[in-house]
């Protein structure tokens, strides 16, 4: 099917037989050639998403195609032209890397092993050694390679940098670009925002199995509250600011007032603020973390 | 099928294979090497004649054990080659699915384009070639030693008999298999078979002495194939019952493998 989505799930819902409701009524769309982040915080549902669109465990309600076709009914189809990466890689202990690599690509039909090699010298990988004696990061390495090493046009990775020493970070960031220049998609999740933030395209923030948020990075940054902290000559009233629409009052201690409020808050706060005389204003963009952090917050005091 | 998840579920497992080669081979080379010391002693055999007939089927002794085939029958195919073929294909049955998934192996390979039932039927397959080759090594130990240790062994039912407790032990793999494929722990795909092999071994010992016994003497897998394979050949229906039984369980293990979540390792 050309031209149908990446990725797209329709109200994809999982409920686990303890009537856990790991995810519900998730709809996403994931474009050709995006880089997608899927961010949480751990048990929110990340997961469980991931190992639905691969076919390992199975929704309770809703569905989910990938590149048009059907996760259920036509998923040996769909997972042929997938590479995915387990949030927990166990390889099996006594084979080497290179064995390993060997078998997942006959497993898949595959022959040409130019693109695997290069691969494996991009990141360094220790293929004649068992996988028992790799680090946790090395062994990472070769759950990448086999993700990537068929040029798969759908990549699904589950929390793919952790273990990866700092430097290969920027490298992976490298090959997720490439990948998504050649057309490609990459869906990438992960708990930590600075991992995707740069690599992504767009970030899909869900907690509590719900999708609380899908914005570009960029918008979330936009969106991101200023810390603004004015001290006045004389101690002021705190209460006309808290008035002011989508402000809060994050402390006053006599002269000095602290403020959080979007960009957009800003000329109603230098208007109030010029009422009085004032010594200093300083502005702080909040860092994605914290906007991140913010979005986890949100459902826990709803309910 | 898949021909690599086969040709990889056999070079796991090739020294462990090698090991159970060389160990039935060599027991059975221990007991070839004894018979000429029993060959000759009638006194043992009318001992054993004088035996209880309950005690008589238990061991599983029909003409008696001077022969070459009696001997064998009553201390090789009766106990202690069922016993090793079926801890080995238990083992290897548990292991591939209910072990591989508890280790969260299974994860990574079920992302690969393949079926499920077809991941069951290569792993099936692994077991049966296991069984196959073990019993293969037994077989040519015996058809060697037979002339040299005056075993006077028919090559076909020698043949019948290695092949017979082969089929038990496939049977009893491929339900450990089922038992992983439907999402039983490796501790449950190992305790479920095994029960079942106790039971038929001491049903199909048994139920001529506890007549109550008898009717289940139909689920004995030992009862089936016969008791004295080496001197009366295989119960050929038996035999076939055994083969649709293998065929059943593992087909149930590829459509309940298919219908349910993996688990989180």
């Amino acid at each position: 099917m050309t031209g149908a989505p990446a990725i797209q799930t329709a109200g994809l819902s999982k409920t686990y037989p303890n009537a856990v409701a790991a995810l519900v009524g998730l709809d996403l769309r994931v474009e050709r050639g995006e880089v997608m982040g899927y961010l949480g915080p751990n048990g929110a549902g990340k997961s469980t998403t991931i190992r639905m669109l691969v076919d390992l465990i199975r929704a309770t309600a809703g569905s989910a195609t990938i590149l048009g076709l059907d996760t259920r009914a036509q998923s040996v189809a769909a997972r042929a032209r997938l590479g995915y990466l387990p949030g927990d890689l166990r390889l099996p202990d006594r084979l080497t890397g290179r064995t390993q690599l060997d078998s997942l690509a006959r497993l898949r039909g595959q022959t040409d092993a130019g693109y695997r090699d290069a691969l494996c010298e991009r990141f360094g990988v220790v293929l004649d050694r068992p996988m028992r004696e790799l680090s946790r990061g090395n062994r990472q390495k070769i759950g990448i390679v086999q993700a990537f090493m068929h040029r798969p046009e759908v990549l699904i990775l589950d929390e793919p940098t952790s273990g990866l020493d700092p430097l290969l970070q920027g490298e992976f960031r490298t090959l997720l670009r490439e990948t998504a220049a050649d057309g490609r998609t990459v869906f990438l999740s992960s708990h930590v925002l600075d991992e995707v933030q740069h690599a992504a395209d767009r970030v899909a923030i869900v907690n509590r199995g719900r999708l609380v948020d899908l914005d570009t990075v960029g918008n979330l940054r936009r969106r991101a509250l200023r810390h603004v902290t004015i001290t006045f000559r004389e101690p002021v009233d705190a209460a006309p600011f808290a008035a002011l629409s989508s402000v809060r009052v994050e402390g006053a201690d006599g002269a000095t007032v602290r403020l959080a409020a979007p960009a957009n808050a800003m000329d109603a706060i230098v208007k109030a603020v010029a009422a009085h005389d004032v010594v200093d204003l300083t502005s702080q963009p909040a860092d994605l973390e914290e906007i991140f952090l913010e979005l986890y917050r949100e459902p826990a005091d709803v309910g | 099928m898949s021909a690599e998840l086969l040709r990889r579920g056999l070079a796991d497992h090739r020294r462990a294979l090698i090991g159970w080669c060389i160990g039935a081979a060599a027991y059975a080379a221990m007991l070839a090497s004894i018979f000429p010391s029993i060959h000759g002693a009638a006194d043992l055999n009318k001992l054993i004649q004088n035996y209880p007939e309950a005690l008589k089927e238990l061991l599983g002794v029909s003409a008696g054990i001077t022969t070459g085939p009696g001997y064998l029958d009553v201390e090789f195919f009766n106990l202690i080659l069922p016993l090793l073929l079926l801890v080995m294909a238990i083992g290897s049955g548990a292991r591939q699915v209910a072990g591989d998934e508890d280790a969260g192996r299974l994860e990574l390979l079920l992302s690969y384009p393949l079926r499920r039932r077809d991941t069951v039927l290569s792993k099936g397959a692994v077991v049966g070639v296991e069984v196959a080759i073990v019993a293969a090594a037994v077989f040519l130990a015996l058809l060697v030693l037979s002339p040299i240790a005056s075993l006077d062994l028919s090559v076909g039912k020698l043949a019948a008999g290695v092949a017979g407790v082969g089929l038990i032990a496939m049977l009893h793999g491929w339900l450990a298999l089922t038992v992983g494929a439907a999402g039983g722990g490796r501790g449950l795909a190992i305790g479920v078979p095994a029960a079942l092999a106790a039971a038929g071994y001491l049903i199909n010992g048994l139920h001529g002495l506890a007549g109550w016994l008898d009717p289940f003497r139909l689920l004995s897998s030992f009862w089936l194939v016969g008791t004295s394979p080496l001197e009366q050949g295989l119960n050929w229906w038996g035999v076939l019952v055994l083969v649709l039984g293998a065929a059943v369980v593992l087909g149930a293990g590829t459509r309940l493998f298919e219908r349910r979540d993996l688990r989180v390792p």
